[in-house]
């Protein structure tokens, strides 16, 4: 039962952590690529640039060099044409390298297209140029129209008052910085899965660990303490949480053993004087004739086994409060127990002037120590014959909800008395007109805990008290499922 | 009728060996297991009663080794425990009976009955029981006194049918919960005693001779004159 509900509880935490964890390294992985992502556009830039910057000059000095003379043209575009070739980045594609550079020297005043090398007529090159204010040896942004991508352009000014610019297109540093996002991306999706993945079965077979010490623990009963947890080999966290459970196991093991011990020798030091007593005055009771003497000894023998209950049921409750109760389970039919108990109590309820109702549900079965259910229910009952004043009722109901069967008895007498219904279930707790050892209730609640269930007490609203007793039942039979109720009394 | 006691307390024993002649039984003591061993040797034994708490060993383990050796004769087994344990349990089940300690003598008595009474080979199971003028039809389920029939509910005939299965024995409070209501233990309240006066005011009606006695300390008993 208890492995039902555990596991989805465990593995929604596996879930949870290897989801949070993944998210983090997720998150980390990513700020630390855009930290690089920076780093690197900005290194391509300053190579770009570094680029630009030694090629014009070297263009300028070959442009001042020549005579302008017809050959200017031929030398200067060759030159040009050549430092196309070295654009760093560039990709592999030879005809790239038309349209990626260009190259174009301008007259001074007003500017006019004096040499181009490049793409096209370079018109539009021209017109970005003139509307672009240059700074000398920084090279600038210029977008062209007709061209998706701006160019990076280095501008040179001659002695002449001419300028000199060259242009080298970013598409291919672009395209470099985009194949490493998009690589990137794809390792960092691989990564994040696989890690998501690892954490994720670590986790689970932790907490599978912590999940079969949770099961193995909520298997050992009441009463049953010679299981123990399982404990892994590996000296990691989870199995010193199994060792140091098995040990506490252990010590409480032994500490239970030595409370049988002692409740056994004590059980038998007084019950063997008490067999001796109560066995002399029975014979000497039957030598008696003569009413005189015996009353002496009846009574003697009353109060001798007055003292052997009151022994029986302090042994008990100690027992029972240490949940050392030895239970001897047996399949057992609450309802007719129910039945026989109650037709037990009729009369003497009938006698004192008290009505007993019951509406049971039939079929309603347990597996528990019939001994001691027989006692619980005697022990409620006496309780109501006890303290319910003549004229009173008992209503009693016998019901099974969520695998739970339910005892409830509801009176209209006079309730607990507020000062003592907190610690009703203590031993030895009980109201200023009781005669009781005050025993009754704290066993009912040890028997009830001792079979995995609870009791529950409180004054009704308006006028009585209601004592409710749950404990857990065995699947119903489909034929026990009607309900009977009867009127008695 | 030879019984074989089986017990370490001297003042227990004492008391039992006496009140055990008294009824008729032939007594052998054994203070201890292996007493006790020895002792079955000397002959067959109709019923034993062994204490489970002997100096030397424990007393189911005394049982079944001397049901290993043939003993067949039946065992009261007494115990000091509240609980009952499990071999003590299977014992039971094995046509042997317990009571715990302290016990009334009635309850020892009518228990030791019980054992031979299963032990023997059944005599036809009667039909009728008749004590004085109270007669009780077993296959009617039907009770009459002094030729009246008496309005009882199942539970009374089946109280007022016990206490004539055991006419002039007494039985104890604690054997009448075992027996009509299937329980081993008393309770601390009246409730036998009221279930008791009620039988007895159907039972004895005014200027008859009644049958139902109370013996304080002790329990009832149905007894003729």
């Amino acid at each position: 039962m208890s492995s039902k509900t555990n596991k989805p509880r465990m593995r929604s935490a596996a879930w949870r952590v290897s989801f949070l964890a993944t998210i983090a390294f997720a998150c980390g992985t990513l700020v630390i690529f855009v930290f690089l992502h920076q780093f690197v556009s900005s290194d391509i830039q300053r190579r770009t640039d570094a680029w630009l910057s030694g090629e014009v000059e070297v263009l300028g000095d070959v442009a001042a060099r020549t005579p302008k003379n017809a050959l200017y043209r031929r030398v200067v575009g060759e030159v040009a044409e050549l430092a196309a070739r070295e654009v760093p980045n560039k990709s592999n594609s030879a005809d790239n390298s038309s349209d990626s550079v260009f190259f174009l020297q301008t007259s001074a005043q007003p500017q006019q297209s004096q040499l181009w090398v490049g793409a096209g007529n370079g018109k539009s090159n021209l017109e970005a140029i003139r509307r672009t204010s240059f700074q000398p040896d920084t090279p600038t942004d210029v977008s062209v129209s007709g061209f998706p991508v701006p160019f990076r352009v280095a501008c040179l000014q001659m002695a002449d008052g001419s300028r000199i610019y060259l242009g080298v297109s970013e598409r291919d540093d672009l395209r470099v910085l985009r194949r490493l996002r998009l690589r990137f991306f794809l390792l960092w999706l691989l990564v994040v899965f696989l890690g998501f993945g690892i954490v994720f079965l670590v986790t689970r077979r932790m907490l599978s660990h912590v999940r079969r010490i949770t099961e193995a623990a909520s298997r050992i009963g009441h009463s049953d303490l010679s299981e123990r947890v399982p404990a892994t080999r590996r000296n990691d966290e989870v199995s010193q949480l199994a060792q140091t459970l098995n040990g506490m196991l252990d010590r409480i093991e032994s500490a239970m053993h030595q409370l049988h011990t002692i409740t056994d020798a004590l059980a038998h030091d007084l019950r063997s004087p008490l067999t001796a007593i109560r066995g002399k005055l029975e014979m000497s009771l039957s030598r008696t004739e003569n009413e005189e003497h015996t009353e002496p000894i009846v009574s003697a023998i009353e109060e001798l086994d007055q003292l052997t209950d009151f022994l029986n049921k302090s042994l008990d409750v100690a027992e029972a409060r240490a949940d050392a109760l030895r239970l001897t389970r047996t399949r057992i039919d609450l309802s007719r127990l129910m039945e026989t108990m109650v037709d037990l109590y009729e009369p003497s309820m009938a006698e004192r002037g008290i009505r007993i109702r019951v509406s049971s549900e039939g079929g309603v079965t347990l597996d528990g120590d019939e001994g001691l259910i027989h006692r619980m229910i005697a022990n409620l009952l006496d309780n109501e014959l006890k303290h319910l004043a003549p004229g009173s009722s008992v209503s009693i109901t016998l019901q099974c909800r969520d695998e739970m069967a339910i005892v409830t008895l509801e009176d209209n007498g006079g309730g607990f008395e507020p000062e003592i219904l907190e610690h009703l279930f203590v031993g030895r707790v009980k109201g200023r007109t009781s005669k009781g050892h005050g025993l009754g209730l704290a066993f009912v609640d040890a028997v009830a805990q001792a079979h995995g269930g609870t009791v529950e007490a409180a004054n009704r609203e308006g006028r009585g008290a209601r004592i409710s007793v749950s404990l857990p039942s065995l699947p119903k039979t489909a034929h026990h499922q009607a309900t009977v109720a009867t009127q008695v009394g | 009728m030879r019984l074989l006691l089986v017990e370490d307390e001297a003042d227990i024993q004492a008391f039992l060996q006496r009140s055990l002649e008294e009824t008729g039984y032939e007594v052998e003591v054994a203070p201890d297991a292996r007493t006790a061993e020895q002792l079955a040797g000397t002959g067959p034994f109709d019923i034993l009663i062994v204490d489970l708490g002997l100096p030397d060993r424990d007393g189911i383990s005394l049982i079944l080794r001397l049901r290993e050796l043939g003993m067949r004769a039946p065992v009261l087994i007494l115990s000091a425990r509240r609980s009952v344990d499990d071999r003590v349990r299977g014992l039971e089940q094995g046509g042997d009976d317990y009571l715990t300690k302290p016990f009334a003598l009635a309850e020892l008595l009518a228990r030791l009955r019980n054992l031979l009474r299963r032990n023997s080979p059944l005599q036809g199971e009667p039909t009728r029981l008749r004590v004085h003028d109270l007669e009780l039809d077993l296959l009617r389920r039907e009770a009459l006194r002094g030729g009246q029939v008496l309005q009882l509910t199942q539970q009374e005939f089946v109280l007022l049918e016990y206490l004539c299965r055991n006419a002039g024995r007494v039985v104890t409070r604690s054997m009448i919960l075992d027996k009509v209501w299937g329980m081993r233990f008393v309770p601390d309240t009246n409730v036998v005693d009221v279930h008791i006066y009620r039988l007895r005011g159907k039972v004895d009606g005014a200027g008859q001779y009644p049958l139902i006695k109370t013996m304080r300390g002790v329990g009832y008993v149905l007894k003729d004159k």
